[in-house]
């Protein structure tokens, strides 16, 4: 217990809670830090490329498991939900909406979360408690422009695409269990798409997932660079990071939304 | 001779633990200094020290009267490893990377020589650790000896001022052990210089000009290879006991 007349906090759940702060506020140094370095030289651009190509391309095939699943198990439970009263006709709508601003984002962000962001906090961790961070440095290098810099961008980069085909196929997917359960032609599906999802409703779910990816690579690269004590902190530290980067994903989601809704309305 | 290094009562302590209470000496040019001292008494974290690595509590390093502290932005850190380089106790090399990529990162990044120059260049190092031809294996596909030798070839490619050597020998066969100081003294016999720690005793007479000795915190021994082999000091006398039975558990 602190004791009166001291600074002293010794009350563990306290300290944690300065421990989250502390760590909040390292990340939001840590960004500027990478934005800094993205506009002065040197500038790695091979690197951005290979990273697009290893969490970008190499996301794709879970990307597209999440999204036509998603897109299958929402339409056949709106589906049979809606049509106790008569509104198979607006699934489409409700699909095609829901999908466009929030599931496509969100769940394509959290899944990549926990393959690029523990990923990210392997390598780099793994490098960092075999000195090759060290090395970096003691080789008049920036480890931070070296191996965070490119990754942040591909995150970036990547997370939208991969978005946008989670939530196309999705709407594919939803098109496929209209058609074979509740008989809806697929021409009428896709006109009710179009008119019901509006340029910013797809925007919105752009957005949102850029600023998912450069969480994802925040949170991964920061914890990569401050692992410590061999394997085991490295393990520790791919946790912590899909966890972290998981619930700071679903907290900023709300903000973002209510963000988009006041500017574009409901 | 020319002072290129000057360390000014270093004190450095991580949290409660004081590592170093006032640590002097100079690094002489073409010099090889041996750092001697028991596990944990901060050898390394001076080497560290002196490339910006750490940051000292208090004191003065200073490389050719600037002082290395004050070297806080990137641009004059990056200057200055380029002059100091530091061959890490592990190699740690790039494991990501080749044996080529590895030996031409510090060229890629700091030159602007042609492919084919760097090529020829890094030839020229591997020859020199002798180990030609392996610029295609991984690290992972090397031995211990063999990293350590191509993380040495990694510092010493842009034939920097002064090389600092992490635990050289540590964990060596004595055939690499052999390997490893014979790379380091043809080195030495380029003018270079360098400091040197570790607990190979040997090593360290064979290679060094002078031996530093770190005992409580401080630098309790400061002499010639000669003067440290014929003193009769107790307490050195003691340490070389000491590191012999270290090193021979290490084998």
């Amino acid at each position: 217990m602190s004791q009166p007349g001291t600074n002293e906090i010794e009350l563990p759940e306290a300290k944690a809670l300065i421990d989250r702060f502390y760590d909040v506020g390292m990340m939001v140094y840590f960004f500027a830090t990478i934005i800094k370095c993205t506009f002065s030289r040197p500038f790695y651009f091979m690197r951005l490329v290979d990273q697009i190509r290893a969490l970008g391309l190499g996301s794709i095939s879970i990307t597209i498991v999440i999204g036509l699943t998603m897109g299958l198990v929402m339409t056949l439970n709106f589906g049979y939900g809606l049509a106790k009263f008569g509104g198979v006709l607006y699934v489409p709508a409700v699909v095609s909406l829901s999908l466009a601003r929030e599931m496509a984002p969100i769940f394509t962000s959290l899944l990549v979360a926990g393959r690029i962001g523990s990923g990210m906090a392997a390598e780099i961790g793994s490098m960092n408690v075999t000195q090759q961070v060290d090395a970096i440095r003691a080789l008049g290098t920036n480890p931070v422009r070296v191996l965070v810099v490119p990754r942040f961008w591909s995150a970036v980069i990547s997370l939208p695409l991969l978005t946008s085909l989670s939530c196309f196929l999705g709407i594919l997917g939803g098109m496929v269990v209209c058609q074979n359960e509740f008989g809806m032609p697929p021409g009428f599906y896709i006109n009710k798409v179009l008119d019901t999802v509006m340029i910013h409703d797809f925007l919105s779910g752009m957005v949102k997932s850029g600023i998912f990816g450069a969480i994802i690579a925040i949170v991964g690269c920061w914890r990569g660079l401050a692992t410590v004590g061999g394997t085991r902190g490295v393990g520790e530290s791919t946790t912590w990071v899909v966890v972290t980067s998981s619930i700071a994903i679903l907290i900023t989601d709300f903000f973002i939304s209510k963000i988009f809704l006041l500017i574009w309305g409901h | 001779m020319e002072t290129i290094l000057n360390l000014n009562n270093i004190h450095k302590s991580f949290g409660e633990k004081r590592i170093h209470q006032g640590v002097n000496f100079e690094l002489h040019k073409g010099e090889s200094l041996g750092l001697l001292g028991g596990s944990g008494t901060g050898k390394s974290v001076l080497l560290r020290s002196i490339i910006g690595l750490e940051k000292i509590d208090s004191g003065k390093i200073l490389f050719h009267d600037k002082e290395v502290q004050g070297f806080t932005d990137e641009l004059n850190l990056s200057k200055l490893r380029l002059k100091i380089s530091y061959s890490f106790q592990s190699g740690a090399l790039f494991d990501s990377l080749n044996v080529f990529d590895n030996i031409a990162y510090p060229l890629f990044e700091h030159t602007k020589l042609s492919y084919v120059e760097i090529q020829v260049k890094v030839a020229q190092v591997l020859k020199l650790i002798d180990l030609e031809g392996i610029e295609n294996l991984m690290p992972s596909d090397l031995s211990g000896g063999m990293q350590k030798r191509v993380g040495m070839a990694r510092a010493m490619i842009l034939d920097p001022e002064i090389i600092l050597y992490d635990e050289p020998t540590a964990g060596l066969d004595p055939a690499n052990i052999e390997n490893v100081v014979s790379l380091m003294l043809k080195l030495k016999e380029r003018g270079q210089s360098s400091i040197l720690v570790t607990h190979d005793i040997p090593a360290a007479i064979r290679f060094c000009d002078r031996i530093l000795i770190l005992i409580d915190r401080k630098i309790y021994f400061n002499g010639t290879v000669e003067e440290f082999t014929e003193s009769d000091d107790p307490n050195i006398l003691k340490f070389a006991q000491g590191q012999a039975k270290e090193a021979h558990h290490a084998s």
